[in-house]
């Protein structure tokens, strides 16, 4: 990372709060901090924050409600701290908008590794654009518009949808997903794509309940079909 | 029918009937018959003797002092026409040759018994008590049929008659009443099994409840009652059985009770430790980056504090996810994935590369939960590598619908007596050792994943040497989680 990236941790604990802004900043990211989540959701507007780590047990309104309301308006990454791995607050999580996870007690290092992850979804590559009936996925402005008007997508659902539009009618596994969005080098959480899929679904198809762009393959994974 | 079927209560009940039924019937009928038959002969006999003895008196007097063997038949002839339908046969010393007899042809005087003849012949002392000398005697013979014979003689040189009086009708008469009895007892016979069928169906139906409803606690249906009635012995059981069920249900339920409340603690607990870990493993990376520089009598605190708080830190994870397993609420989030992937990630991701000799074919498909088989191959290898030591080689084989990792190692090998503990919790092979280097929960962990999957692992030591752990796993899941929506 060429830039240094400026971080907003919402954590309720005060030794959690203090240990982590310690080690994300000798990391190298730029770090602000909240005890609540309504100090949380004020910091967010006056400081505009590249990245948000949520503590999901918060007092007042908790990370899920947090989660929901920055993405009314702005689709930065999120990445939850969760205190389990199979719990329905991953589910719930996800559902409610953000990009990853993370299990406590965390390694600073891993939890590094995944906001770097995170933020470089946002980073353009290519510089060309594809259509699919009327989604336009302009490559080189990051950019999708549907019917002509932008749609606002995180980076994490961007990046999903440029893998899935790299290949198109070829089906992709979750894990292969997994790999090439959330670049988690071992075998993952498939229900962070299952979630992401919804969102993206969601977004981008007329019926999200009915998909004909985003196809699940059963027993393999997803799919984009171009429309006929 | 088996032996025990022939012991069982109903037959035993059956059989106790029967015979006091055979016994009252058998024993009243045999009195009935025998005071019967006695009666029926005597009236029979004594009538025939009291006739013949009169219609003998009055008609042996016209007998001339001197009789011709014809009038000897024709007094024969006429004491047996008194009506009574008797055979008369008289005897006269004085004619040795005739044969006198109202038939003849039926009766001649070589019938009558001998005992009989000396009997009648013999005369008696006249006396106070006794006013004749000779007496009239009877006895019972068998003659083409049943009859009585009864003689005597009149006067002291006179003939000697006999009587022949068949009691053929009265051997009927008898005949029919003994089969009558003989229906009557069996008829007995029969009421009585009925009865004890009856008997043993009131006793045998509340006994058969009694033992389905102690089949049914048997299996785990504590709620099990069984509906009092009556105060007889058997309503006494009922209540006992009642009773019995209560007082094991309300032990179950706080046995229970206090279990979910120690697993709770365990769970809180663990929970509660998380937060503080957190903290500390958020700073343990800057102590560890900055440990070389400083003060080296300080070094060493710094590493112990960084060491031991990973160490606890995977102690409480692996805490919680055994409180998961008892709790039941672990979950399986699962994935179709390629098994070598899976255990190549798993060696890559703990640089394990070099230490471990992998033989899995690509392709073999699987639908599990990959972070729990993860932490399967992580406790398996690390394990094997812990306590084994190179080689360890991990194979990978499918066998129809199942897939088999073995994973095996160079080492001395568990155990015997080790063996069947390997899957325990806390379980230290070496009491001596005041810590086990791992968890302590790793096995046990690994155990409960595989179950979770529908798997199993197994411990064994192999032949030439080491310890050999073979993971089984379904190809599938039974309801495949996945994605909902329709395409």
């Amino acid at each position: 990372m060429t830039s240094v990236s400026y971080l907003l941790l919402i954590e309720d604990d005060d030794a959690i709060r203090t240990g982590l802004e310690l080690a994300l900043t000798r990391q190298g990211h730029r770090v602000a901090t909240a005890a609540s989540g309504e100090d949380g959701l004020r910091l967010f507007k006056e400081q505009r924050p590249d990245l948000i780590v949520l503590d999901v047990m918060l007092p007042g309104i908790d990370g899920f409600e947090v989660c929901r309301r920055i993405r009314r308006t702005d689709q930065l990454p999120i990445i939850l701290l969760t205190a389990r791995s199979d719990d329905i607050d991953v589910v719930v999580g996800l559902e409610s908008g953000a990009d990853d996870y993370v299990v406590k007690p965390v390694q600073p290092r891993v939890l590094d590794a995944r906001i770097r992850a995170v933020l470089r979804r946002g980073e353009r590559e290519s510089s060309d654009s594809a259509a699919y009936g009327g989604l336009v996925i302009d490559r080189s402005a990051m950019t999708v518009t549907k019917d002509g008007q932008d749609l606002q997508l995180t980076p994490t659902e961007l990046r999903l949808l440029l893998e899935l539009s790299r290949r198109p009618g070829q089906a992709l596994s979750r894990q292969q997903l997994l790999r090439l969005v959330w670049e988690h080098d071992y075998l993952g959480d498939s229900r962070l794509v299952d979630a992401c899929v919804q969102r993206l679904r969601a977004k981008v198809e007329d019926v999200p309940s009915a998909p004909t762009l985003i196809r699940t393959v059963r027993g393999v994974g997803y799919r984009l079909d171009p429309p006929a | 029918m088996s032996w025990q079927r022939l012991s069982s209560l109903r037959v035993r009940l059956i059989a106790v009937f029967a015979a006091v039924a055979l016994v009252t019937a058998v024993s009243a009928s045999g009195i009935a018959y025998w005071l019967n038959r006695d009666a029926v002969l005597r009236r029979a006999q004594n009538a025939s003797l009291n006739d013949f003895r009169g219609s003998l008196t009055r008609t042996v007097s016209q007998l001339p002092l001197h009789p011709t063997c014809q009038d000897l038949s024709s007094l024969a002839v006429q004491v047996a026409s008194s009506g009574l339908a008797y055979d008369v046969v008289v005897v006269d010393p004085s004619q040795p040759d005739c044969t006198a007899s109202s038939d003849p042809i039926a009766f001649t005087a070589k019938q009558v018994p001998p005992a009989l003849v000396t009997a009648v012949n013999k005369p008696r002392e006249i006396g106070p008590g006794n006013p004749y000398q000779y007496h009239l005697y009877w006895q019972r013979v068998n003659l083409s049929g049943p009859y009585v014979v009864g003689g005597t003689k009149v006067e002291p040189d006179g003939p000697t008659a006999y009587m022949f009086k068949s009691l053929q009708n009265e051997r009927a008469d008898l005949n029919t009443l003994g089969w009558s009895l003989a229906i009557a007892t069996l008829l007995a016979l029969v009421g009585s099994a009925l009865l004890a069928q009856g008997a043993s169906a009131t006793v045998l139906r509340p006994v058969r409840r009694l033992g389905d409803a102690a089949r049914r606690l048997g299996e785990g249906e504590l709620d099990t009652r069984l509906d009092v009635e009556g105060n007889d012995e058997l309503a006494d059981l009922a209540r006992t059985f009642n009773r019995t069920a209560e007082s094991l249900s309300e032990q179950v339920a706080e046995l229970s009770a206090r279990e979910a409340q120690s697993r709770r603690f365990v769970a809180d607990m663990s929970h509660e430790l998380r937060t503080p870990l957190t903290a500390m493993t958020a700073v343990t990376d800057i102590l560890e980056d900055e440990a070389d520089s400083l003060d080296p009598m300080i070094e060493p605190a710094v590493r112990i504090v960084v060491s031991e708080t990973r160490r606890l830190s995977d102690l409480v994870e692996n805490l919680m996810e055994v409180t998961r397993f008892d709790a039941g609420t672990a979950k399986l989030v699962a994935d179709e994935v390629d098994m070598a992937d899976l255990i190549m990630s798993c060696i890559d991701g703990r640089a394990w590369y070099d230490a471990v000799e992998l033989d899995a074919p690509r392709g073999i498909l699987a639908v599990v939960d990959p972070r729990r088989l993860d932490v399967v191959f992580a406790n398996l290898i690390g394990n094997a590598l812990k306590h084994g030591g190179s080689p360890v080689k991990v194979k990978v084989r499918q066998d129809g619908e199942t897939v088999v990792v073995s994973v095996s190692d160079g080492g001395p090998g568990i155990p015997e007596d080790v063996l069947p503990h390997v899957f325990d919790r806390f379980y230290k092979a070496d009491k001596g050792r005041a810590r086990s280097e791992g968890s302590g929960l790793g096995l046990s962990i690994a155990e409960a994943n595989a179950l979770i999957h529908g798997g199993a692992i197994t411990a064994a030591n192999n032949p030439e040497g080491g310890a050999v752990f073979t993971l089984t796993l379904p190809l599938t899941q039974p309801p495949a989680p996945g994605p909902e929506e329709a395409p």
